[in-house]
């Protein structure tokens, strides 16, 4: 079985000058931890998750302090939190996705996931055109199937 | 991009057809013609300057300027695994809660003042790079001084900038302050006591004169400050919202610490009494805490080796000591020594301010570690004229350290502090901003570290 004959191809995408706490928002309402950022021309930009806007409002050096020196939240956060209105999606975006071609194989695709640390992989072409979306749960759901159709064949 | 590889390739070429002209041999002429490349490609391409330092070592090797054992020894691995020891310790350091404990010290002074505040973050961003080292130091006091700043609704670049110029001059003052204060230390025989008694009060007299220049620099943005302050009635708020109590743990990596500092500073009585060559303690005791560090926290001891020691820059190091080396080992140094020395008549006041300027000018425009490798054997080839002249090496040392102030891509801990501003306030330093104070600060302290040198006898 091939990624294309399970994937999502009505992907819910952002675009790059949507505003972050829109894009915030569209997160929880899709009830979904990531989306992709894609351009008018369907290219694929970077994605867009949960983990950018906590790394956005935390600042930057608290790993390297090793610790969160306040009980409550500071000055710094709650500006933060008002700039996410204003701050674009491409600016919190995290620009490295991990893909995969419509012709991929289950398999290739599970690996991908484990070894890469994704709980979704974008499909894209070779211009990097966003052609679907699959998750976790689709392959898990279609490996058996696929296990099941080659035993019995 | 292609003007610079242009200039990697023709100026080492042309470099080496000079030197040739004034009397150095093939070997030496090519030895001195990779090394710059290397520094070039190092200069124009700072991320991948892996690839240049392993380009060259090959090169090295490939065409006989060196053999493979020499290179090895050239490579400098007692100070690679000194700086080892001292990652994992300082690993240790921030998994256990210590620099969020002293930033929040920082943000905890009692009945705070502009005035203060320049002195308190002057003193700990020095003390803290002589006991850890700059680069690490400066995260955290960025970091204190952001949350300051922003509490009281200033702009932080002046406060950030003060950090920066101790910063620099306090990793003057200790063998762990630089990198380049271990790599002279081993490579002059120099010991960690050595570095207190003379580097230390010097790094100390410079702080002031800094904090002096500062308070006047910026008087009008301390009054701002003050005025904030007022306004805010100073820190209280701020001092309930953080808490950061040291917990048992923090107490014991800091023991730790403490007992690894002791150790250095005793390194050299040490290496005496049990009749070691000189700086083996030295370098055993960071290797001897790492150890300790491991078998405690013995669940995360790949994560100190792996994450916490920076691997890139140390293998860096390796080869760009091993390159620098090569100069020495064909003999190119030796030579372009003689020539200075001819030249200036073998004067070892001359030679101090020449070798003092030139590095702190050169250190304003190149990592110092590349520059202080570079010195290391002309330092030699000086000595076997002159015989043994401790004040070239404390002229590198202060020239290294104090040349980081002068342009704002002077040392790493510019870049690290400037680029968290950048990233946390959208405020990018000007070169010309920066430039003013930089070069006071620079100009002043590399000469009081000039007349130290030149009329101190302490120092020869």
């Amino acid at each position: 079985m091939k990624i294309k004959e399970i994937m999502i191809r009505d992907v819910i995408s952002l675009k790059p000058d949507d505003r972050g706490q829109e894009a915030l928002d569209l997160l929880f309402k899709s009830k979904i931890s990531g989306l992709p950022v894609i351009d008018e021309g369907g290219k694929l930009l970077g994605m867009f998750t949960e983990k950018s806007v906590l790394s956005y409002i935390l600042p930057s050096y608290v790993e390297k302090v090793g610790r969160f020196i306040y009980q409550d939240n500071p000055k710094a956060i709650s500006r933060k939190l008002t700039e996410l209105k204003v701050v674009k999606v491409s600016q919190l975006m995290r620009r490295e996705v991990i893909t995969t071609s419509e012709e991929a194989s289950l398999t290739e695709a599970a690996r991908l996931m484990l070894t890469q640390k994704v709980r979704r992989l974008l499909v894209v072409d070779k211009e990097k055109k966003v052609l679907g979306i699959v998750a976790r749960c689709d392959i898990l759901k279609a490996i058996p199937k696929e296990a099941e159709m080659s035993s019995t064949s | 991009m292609i003007k610079k590889f242009i200039f990697i390739i023709f100026i080492p070429i042309g470099l080496a057809f000079l030197v040739r002209r004034i009397g150095l041999n093939f070997q030496q002429a090519l030895s001195i013609s990779i090394f710059s490349a290397s520094v070039l490609g190092t200069l124009f391409f700072w991320n991948l300057r892996l690839s240049f330092a392993f380009l060259g070592a090959s090169i090295l090797l490939a065409t006989g300027t060196i053999d493979l054992d020499n290179l090895v020894r050239a490579s400098s691995l007692e100070v690679i695994l000194f700086l080892v020891g001292m990652m994992v310790l300082i690993g240790l350091l921030k998994d256990a809660g210590f620099f969020a404990w002293i930033v929040s010290l920082i943000i905890r002074i009692k009945n705070l003042t502009a005035k203060r505040f320049v002195l308190v973050i002057s003193l700990i961003s020095a003390l803290l790079a002589c006991a850890v080292d700059e680069v690490t130091s400066i995260i955290f006091i960025v970091a204190a001084v952001l949350e300051i700043c922003d509490y009281f609704e200033v702009e932080p670049t002046p406060y950030i900038i003060i950090s920066i110029l101790a910063t620099n001059i306090g990793s003057a003052g200790t063998v762990l302050g630089n990198p380049i204060g271990i790599l002279i230390a081993t490579k002059s025989g120099l010991t960690f006591e050595d570095f207190i008694i003379k580097a230390f009060p010097l790094a100390v007299l410079s702080l002031f004169s800094m904090i002096f220049i500062v308070l006047f620099w910026y008087r009008r943005s301390l009054q701002k400050l003050d005025q904030k302050m007022k306004e805010f009635g100073a820190n209280e708020m701020l001092i309930k919202l953080v808490s950061v109590p040291p917990d048992r743990q923090t107490e014991i990596a800091l023991s730790i610490f403490i007992l690894t500092l002791l150790g250095l500073a005793f390194s050299h009585r040490l290496d005496v009494f049990w009749g070691l060559k000189a700086n083996t303690i030295l370098l055993i005791i960071p290797l001897v805490s790492a150890a300790l560090v491991m078998i405690w926290k013995h669940d995360k001891a790949r994560k100190f080796i792996e994450k916490d020691v920076e691997w890139w820059t140390l293998l860096f190091f390796l080869f760009l000591f091993a390159q620098a080396a090569t100069l020495k080992y064909t003999g190119a140094t030796d030579v372009l020594a003689r020539k200075i020395v001819n030249f200036t008549g073998n004067n070892p006041y001359f030679l101090t301010s020449f070798i003092l300027w030139l590095s702190a000018i050169g250190s304003s425009m190149l990592d110092n570690v590349v520059l202080v490798a570079a010195f290391i054997p002309v330092i030699h080839g000086f000595q076997m004229l002159n015989g043994y002249l401790e004040v070239l090496w404390w002229a590198l040392l202060f020239g290294g350290c104090f040349g980081g102030n002068i342009t704002l891509i002077g040392s790493t801990a510019n870049i690290v502090a400037l680029g968290i501003l950048e990233k946390e306030r959208n405020i990018k330093l000007t070169f010309l901003r920066w430039m003013g104070i930089g070069i006071i600060i620079g100009l002043v302290t590399t000469s009081i570290a000039w007349l130290a040198l030149l009329f101190l006898p302490y120092y020869r």
